[in-house]
């Protein structure tokens, strides 16, 4: 397990400020936050690599703080996977045995059997920088892992990958995190990395930890409008808390008004987050009554995607709207009065900073 | 030809006859050069008697064998002391960093009998330095020690700063990654960072061990004997005419040349990593 606890450090105008989190023993957990957040510098603390100025830091049970890196017993990987240009494979993954005062003998059975696990013994004897970015990652991978660390901490590993070799990489680190019970924390800024490798998402940012829970609750229940943009809301609108009925809260957006599940105090200043799938669009004469937020408005735009089109729709407010090539049965095109529906259980509201905090939850 | 072929074709033309407005200006560098080499060389070359001459005097070799090795321990020296400094500056980011920095660079801008003056005045037996080291044997007037303090004296800018620059290349993420898997910062630095600095502090050790075996003004103001090479050409020049010391001066090109060759084809390979080639 990782712990850190009210970690603090700062850095020119950066301040990590009592920062706290939990990767638990085993676990695969994944911190995100938009560049800047202080998420490297968070890693590169636990690391050791840059000293504090309070709290404390836990790996497998021993407080590290004040150790230096290499008796913290934690494999680092950087996105561009550091290797030793001046070693050949087999002697980048020997590096930290040979530090380590591994006898020759043990060594070699050790890199052999790395060599072997990643399919790396073809490439033994070649210098790293012939190498492609999937094969440089699983060195570094094995190099991390010869040592036998307590915990591995990754920097965007799949950042420097093409689309394909990406893919197929999380896969491999996800398989090898599982099959050695390996206690990872690793930095990301992609949504779909985070939802493939992640038991856990922590998000930071301005050295602050936002929100910390399993990707799809982090995803689907963002607190916070950062966590919100990360979750990838098409539509994040600034709107105003205002009457409360029947477990649900209107909420004023621009010059019209919607219904949101859960109860908040009126007058807050809030974000809608709304994903752009889960609107609706159809003519006006074809709903009148229906037990849906119903938006009258004008289509602006339309432009077409690989999962069939995306409206851009307004008065009295934007919406951006996907519609499903199967459920298409009109093109619209600009100028076209049009409604949109929304259900208000698909509204999730996020206080902004500053606002009301009592109240309800939403959905 | 395919397309992008024919366009890459004309493209390198193209970029080659604009490089002669760069060319042109630049080979009168060049030229003088081969111009300086040429009138020592040539009249040399016409009267060999006194490159024999030259070739054969036990002064003309005492005089490179002093100014040669003096350079190597100059160049030792500041291996030595150099190096961690150049290390130490790439690392640093501290407000006073510039100040250092700016430190290291006077020799470079001083003029060299300034550098010669400020190295008596430091190393003279009552000198700051000179007193105190005379006490444990150490002279530098007029010995070996003084020529080998001058010469580190104006060779240290040319060593640091080329070293620094190779410190400077390599990621600090490197030496974080050596650390943790288990490495002291001192080991992380000498299997890691030192290796692949090699390519540089080869360069520094050259441009220094060049600068100080060139070193004539400095020199003589610390330690006119045991004479050194620019020294003796200086005092031929002045006494036995052009003819003595261009033959000497001639030695000296050659065996630099040589030297140069030498070192440049034995580290080729040195610090190149790559087998894709």
């Amino acid at each position: 397990m990782i712990a850190v606890e009210e970690v603090s450090l700062t850095r020119g105008n950066f301040t990590l400020s009592r920062v706290s989190l939990k990767v638990p023993e085993g676990s695969y957990t994944v911190l995100m936050g938009p560049s800047g957040a202080g998420k490297t510098l968070l890693l590169e603390c636990i690391g050791g690599f840059k000293k504090i100025n309070g709290g404390t830091i836990t790996v497998a049970g021993k407080e590290v703080t004040m150790l230096p890196p290499e008796k913290r017993s934690i494999g680092f990987m950087y996105q561009d996977y550091s290797l030793f240009p001046h070693l050949n494979v087999e002697e980048n993954i020997a590096y930290g045995l040979k530090m380590k005062g591994i006898d020759s003998r043990e060594r070699t059975d050790t890199v052999d059997m790395l060599l072997s696990s990643f399919s790396l013994s073809p490439l033994s004897r070649r210098y790293t920088g012939s190498l492609s970015g999937g094969e440089k990652q699983r060195v570094a991978l094995a190099r991390a892992l010869a040592t036998k660390p307590s915990a591995l901490l990754l920097d965007e590993p799949f950042a420097a990958l093409d689309p394909d070799a990406r893919l197929s990489c999380m896969d491999e680190v996800k398989a090898i995190q599982k099959d050695n019970g390996l206690t990872i924390l690793q930095v990301s800024h992609d949504r779909d990395e985070a939802y493939r490798l992640a038991d856990q998402v922590v998000v930071m940012d301005k050295g602050v930890i936002l929100q910390t829970g399993t990707p799809a609750e982090v995803f689907s229940y963002p607190n916070h409008p950062t966590v919100a943009s990360l979750a990838g809301f098409e539509n994040m609108l600034d709107g105003t808390t205002g009457v409360s009925e029947g477990g649900r809260t209107q909420l004023l957006i621009g010059k019209g008004s919607i219904f949101a599940d859960g109860i908040f105090p009126g007058g807050a200043r809030v974000l809608a987050c709304i994903r752009a799938r889960d609107i609706m669009l159809t003519d006006p004469a074809m709903v009148r009554d229906v037990p849906l937020n119903r938006i009258e408005g004008e289509v602006v735009s339309t432009v077409v995607t690989d999962q069939g089109y995306q409206v851009r729709f307004a008065d009295p407010f934007s919406l951006t709207i996907d519609i499903p090539g199967n459920q298409l049965s009109k093109v619209y095109r600009p100028g076209d009065r049009v409604v949109a529906l929304l259900a208000p259980e698909d509204v999730h509201i996020v206080r902004l900073p500053g606002s009301p905090v009592n109240g309800g939850s939403a959905s | 030809m395919r397309f992008h072929e024919r366009f890459a074709e004309k493209n390198r033309r193209y970029s080659g006859n604009s490089l002669a407005v760069f060319w042109i200006p630049g080979m009168i560098l060049v030229g003088i050069i081969a111009m300086a080499l040429l009138v020592i060389a040539i009249p040399v070359l016409r009267n060999p008697e006194y490159l024999a001459g030259a070739a054969s005097d036990p002064v003309v070799f005492q005089a490179f064998l002093v100014t040669f090795l003096a350079g190597f321990c100059a160049v030792g020296i500041l291996a030595i002391t150099g190096t961690p400094l150049a290390y130490a500056l790439s690392r640093t980011d501290a407000p006073w960093k510039g100040i250092v920095e700016t430190l290291v660079d006077i020799p470079l801008v001083l003029p060299h009998t300034v550098a010669g003056l400020m190295v008596y005045l430091l190393f003279m037996s009552r000198g700051l330095l000179g007193a105190p080291l005379g006490e444990i044997g150490l002279t530098f007037e007029d010995a070996f020690p003084g020529i080998v303090a001058a010469m580190v004296f104006v060779s240290i800018p040319y060593y640091v700063n080329a070293v620094r620059e190779g410190f400077g290349r390599v990621p600090v993420q490197l030496e974080n990654v050596a650390r943790s898997l288990g490495a002291s910062p001192i080991r992380a630095f000498v299997s890691v960072t030192l290796p692949l600095t090699t390519r540089h502090i080869m360069y520094g050790a050259l441009l220094a061990w060049g600068r100080a075996i060139g070193e004539f003004a400095a020199v003589i103001m610390i330690a006119y004997f045991p004479v050194v090479i620019s020294t003796l050409i200086y005092y031929r020049f002045n006494t036995g005419g052009i003819a003595e010391s261009q033959a000497i001066a001639f030695l000296l090109i050659l065996l630099c040349l040589v030297l140069f060759f030498v070192f440049r084809f034995l580290t080729r390979r040195a610090g190149v990593y790559d087998d894709r080639s």
